[in-house]
């Protein structure tokens, strides 16, 4: 403090000196002219008792002086004279490195949200996910992943019985028809057990929270809306508690508002908050697992403790249920992992290939800097012989450097709060909804925080090198003109090593690019197992005050698909329980005839009810036996069931599953049930997942009361919506038309190609920008050396070298930078796309004809690159050459 | 740098001086120049100069304050003061002093005997 006030009255400081020494030597002269002194020798002599008035001063301000600081102004005052003084070279390194920093910072920031950033709940690492598991259900090898079911009977023995957990919360999706705020409109919601906001430690910014015995009653009768909703359909009403709205067919009132910074990424969607409201079967039946719990450990637990407790706790439910438990198994996935971990490897991919290309950044902007202090050396030299020290000029080249990393960096936050934006509007909505904590990417102080440890390193990095050989040569060199012939050495070599670098990067980068372009490329021409061409779906639910009884529903949906079928450009309606590519939809236990099984260890696979027509309007084909149909499949016909080839191949293993029957075991009162035909598979869970064994059952026989439709179209399928959404309320006005997508929006949607088409994207442009980066490096590199050896290549011309040889001079020189970046790049890939391969898709990590045919693209432009610099070399003037002599 | 003025003195030993000058009764820079010449009887080969650096380090450490003032020659002049901190440092820095003297002289005194 003290320090800087003396930085700032050094002035005066200085004035005072000056004018109190002044005042000596008048008053020492007067003195001695008193003593009879003549005033000239008076003055002589005052001067001389004095001292070294200049000097004194000088010792006298050094005093004051803050040596370092002002040493560093003077570097940055004649750093910015000399980058002003050479805009071009300036502008062309700032932009690089506020590409390279730009980029890196918007890469972060989303880093930063998904992965750094803490999740908003209190002691959020104590929050633990559980999930029930069977090992016969389908892709129960990816359980950690996906399954995330348990049921309410075995959640409430857990409450009772588990002490590793101070509080376990269960909450599940759901979706509305809202009443009472404007147009009915559906909205999604989703339902918990009361104490969850409480187990993850949120409080609601206004009114209450869900109290004791508001679950499980018959309906719900209260909510609570998230701070978006509110503000968006009730206008941030202050009196909204209390306020009665209708959900579906029931009138629920306000309790409370969530808080803004609430959010809930595996319900990231959900506008409303509901207690817990399933009907009693669902409650009771211990063999439907449905609902996500989550834990919060109690103080002092680890989760390793708490898993050896439900381990003890599950045995003891299988030996008391050995029909719904006896094969039941309990996972725990810490609630962080399960949020973040399907988008953490391609964030950190990312992060990496944008790390890349920083220093791709450097390397180009270092060999700017390295031909730029070559042609600085008489100055430096200069400097040297006037007194500078080594270190100081070093840290005049630093300066500089840091300088314009500085502007670049600054340059670069503007580049990345623009990137950062376009980032998170690539994200479809709907997965966007599941990652809320995006929301917080943009600039934060861990993102400035970033941005400034990126700049200081890139300055360092790119000056760092040529300060360091500036200071080498300069003890033994003079100051006489350097000779050609001392041009090259080290500093080409140096440049050489970096351009070579370069390349390697660009390779990576390259290579990786093309294997997602190629996963991408593979996904979306995987065969869905169906025509996903011009098909609409939209679901409807049919609210039981309505439609109480299956027959109800059965009446609708025959109504409703006649009126659709009768729209001119429908060329066929059909419906099923789960749409498909959505990975959505439930499971069932079963036993094949003639297959014993222990009880409880029964198999388990995808169950979808389906229309009749269904697989004809899908155009999924069957492979043998027969489709529904209307009078052998009505809802009083023998129960049938249709399997699909991955099911007869799982459970029958090759034996024709036509007239074999099998029985769901989840009730005494099941019969068997006959198969009568096979279909093709069908990508249900996302184009990049494995075939599933699934049963269909026909619509008549087993009703839900949420039927998604899928329309087949003429052309055009969003056209369809506004004539599907006439026709549902010309049957009831009440029901709302939900999710209307078309099967296109759906695929680009999901995901399996999201996953696959974002990294493309930027990792394609990462790898573009790469390839820039890197020809101007072997561009600038060649030109620099024919530009020095221009000479040489006079003499050679002049003693008859033919032009195709001074090509193959420059071309060969280039084309040796080239070959060693490609190897070194190659085996870099080899490595690195190792990282990638959870993202690949039918391409392997290795795959030759990537490898190959990205190097084959580099090396053709690499020669571009080289062949303006070469066909200069070739047309040089042997006259003019030498008469530089 | 320069350390020209300690050609004939040790480090510190004009700061000594000139506080100790300075304590008994604040002078300006001419007056404290002649003051010091005068009390050491001319021994001490000082460039009257020499003295400003020794004050500006002085006025930094904040061990004297400076005001400008009107001399009894209606010269303005600036007046130079102990502060508290620039007592208690002459302390100091005597008492180092002198231990340092006596056992300069000890040593001295063996090598005679």
């Amino acid at each position: 403090m003290n320090r800087l006030k003396q930085l700032f009255s050094r002035r005066r400081l200085y004035g005072d000196l000056s004018e109190e020494i002044q005042g000596h030597l008048e008053e020492k002269v007067e003195e001695l002219v008193g003593n009879g002194m003549s005033r000239k020798d008076a003055e002589s002599a005052a001067r001389r008792e004095f001292g070294n008035v200049t000097l004194t001063k000088e010792e006298g301000r050094d005093v004051w002086r803050w040596s370092f600081l002002e040493n560093l102004l003077n570097d940055i005052r004649y750093g910015l004279r000399i980058l002003f003084a050479n805009p071009g070279f300036s502008i062309i390194a700032m932009l690089t490195i506020a590409l390279g920093i730009g980029a890196n910072t918007a890469i972060f920031s989303v880093v930063y949200a998904a992965l750094i950033r803490p999740l908003p709940y209190s002691q959020p690492e104590r929050l633990i996910t559980l999930t029930e598991l069977r090992p016969q259900q389908a892709g129960a090898a990816d359980v950690n992943k996906q399954t995330w079911d348990n049921s309410y009977p075995d959640y409430l023995d857990w409450t009772h019985q588990c002490k590793s957990f101070q509080a376990l919360a269960g909450f599940s999706g759901d979706g509305f028809v809202l009443f009472g705020a404007g147009e009915p409109e559906p909205i999604l919601g989703a339902q918990a057990t009361v104490n969850f906001f409480s187990t993850l430690g949120v409080k609601p910014f206004l009114g209450r929270d869900f109290a004791a015995g508001e679950d499980i009653a018959a309906g719900p009768r209260v909510a609570l809306l998230s701070y978006g909703s509110w503000i968006r359909r009730f206008g941030g009403d202050p009196n909204i508690l209390g306020r009665s709205i209708q959900l579906d067919d029931k009138s629920v009132s306000i309790i409370g508002v969530l808080p803004r910074a609430f959010e809930f990424a595996p319900r990231g969607n959900a506008e409303i908050w509901v207690p817990l409201h399933i009907e009693k079967d669902v409650l009771t039946r211990r063999s439907l697992r449905w609902m996500p719990v989550i834990g919060r450990l109690a103080e002092g637990t680890t989760q390793r403790q708490a898993q050896a407790e439900m381990n003890s706790i599950t045995a003891s439910l299988a030996a008391a249920y050995p029909q719904e438990n006896g094969s039941i198994q309990v996972f725990m996935v810490p609630l962080r992992e399960r949020i973040v971990g399907q988008v953490q490897p391609l964030l950190l991919i990312l992060f990496g290939a944008v790390g890349f290309v920083l220093l791709i950044a450097c390397a180009n902007v270092m060999n700017l800097f390295l031909v730029r202090t070559a042609g600085r050396r008489r100055e430096f030299h200069i400097r040297a012989a006037l007194g500078a020290g080594r270190g100081r000029l070093i840290s005049q080249v630093l300066a500089e450097s840091l300088m314009l990393a500085a502007a670049g960096g600054v340059l670069g936050l503007i580049l990345a709060e623009w990137g950062t934006s376009l980032l998170i509007a690539a994200i479809p909505d709907t997965l966007l909804a599941f990652t809320p904590f995006l929301r917080d990417a943009h600039t934060n102080l861990a993102v400035l925080a970033f941005l400034s440890i990126a700049v200081i390193f890139t300055g360092i990095a790119f000056g760092l090198a040529p300060a360091l050989q500036i200071s080498r040569g300069q003890e033994s060199e003079t100051l006489k003109e350097e000779t050609r012939a001392s041009a090259g050495g080290v500093r080409t070599r140096l440049r050489g090593v970096l351009v070579v670098a370069e390349i390697a990067f660009s390779l990576v980068l390259l290579i990786g690019s093309g294997l997602m372009v190629k996963s991408l490329t593979a996904v979306l021409n995987r065969d869905p197992g169906f025509d996903a061409k011009n098909l609409l779906t939209f679901s409807v639910n049919l609210p039981p005050t309505t439609y109480p009884k299956d027959p109800d529903a059965i009446r609708f949906d025959k109504e409703f698909t006649e009126r659709l079928s009768a729209l001119p450009g429908v060329a066929g309606v059909a419906s099923n329980s789960v749409v498909p590519l959505t990975g959505n939809g439930a499971s069932i236990r079963f036993v094949v005839e003639g297959q014993p099984v222990e009880k409880g260890h029964e198999n388990e696979c995808n169950i979808r009810d389906v229309s009749n027509n269904y697989f004809s309007v899908m155009k999924i084909p069957l492979r043998s036996g027969r489709l529904f149909d209307d009078s052998a499949d009505s809802t009083t016909a023998p129960q049938h069931v249709i399997v699909n080839e991955a099911w007869a191949k799982e459970y029958l293993h090759g034996q024709d599953p036509i007239g074999k029957r099998i029985k769901f075991t989840y009730s005494p009162k099941e019969n068997y049930r006959e198969i009568v035909g096979v279909v093709g598979n069908t990508a249900d869970a996302g184009l990049d997942s494995p075939d599933e064994p699934s049963l269909f059952l026909p619509f008549a026989q087993d009703t839900n009361s949420f039927i998604n439709y899928v329309v087949r179209t003429g052309s055009n399928p969003p056209s369809a919506v506004g004539e599907a959404r006439a026709a549902l309320h010309a049957i009831d006005p009440q029901l709302v038309m939900i999710q209307p997508f078309t099967m296109d929006q759906i695929i680009a949607q999901s995901p399996s190609v999201f996953l696959r088409r974002y990294p493309s994207y930027l990792i394609g442009s990462f790898a573009a920008l790469a390839l820039i980066l890197a020809m101007i490096g072997l561009y600038g590199l060649v030109s620099y050396s024919v530009s020095q050896r221009t000479r040489e290549l006079g003499i050679r011309i002049a003693l008859g070298a033919q032009q195709k040889d001074v090509m193959r001079l420059v071309l060969g020189e280039g084309a040796r930078l080239t070959i060693l970046g490609l190897v070194f790049g190659l085996l870099a890939a080899l490595g690195i796309t190792q990282l990638m391969r959870s993202l690949l898709f039918g391409v392997s990590a290795l795959d030759p004809l990537t490898f190959a045919s990205v190097s084959v693209v580099l090396a053709l432009v690499a020669v571009v690159a080289c062949c303006i610099p070469a066909r200069r070399a070739m047309h040089t003037d042997p006259a003019a050459a030498l008469r530089y002599e | 740098m320069k350390n020209d003025e300690h050609r004939d003195l040790f480090p510190g030993a004009l700061e000594m001086m000139i506080l100790r000058t300075l304590k008994r009764q604040p002078l300006h820079g001419y007056a404290l120049a002649q003051q010091i010449k005068r009390t050491s009887n001319d021994l001490l080969q000082i460039e009257e100069g020499s003295l400003y650096p020794a004050l500006q380090r002085l006025l930094k450490e904040e061990l004297v304050k400076a005001e400008w003032a009107t001399s009894s020659t209606k010269r303005r002049v600036r007046i130079y003061k102990v502060t508290a901190a620039g007592a208690k440092h002459l302390e100091r820095e005597v008492s180092r002093f002198n231990r340092m003297l006596d056992g300069i002289t000890r040593v001295l005194a063996r090598g005679e005997s």
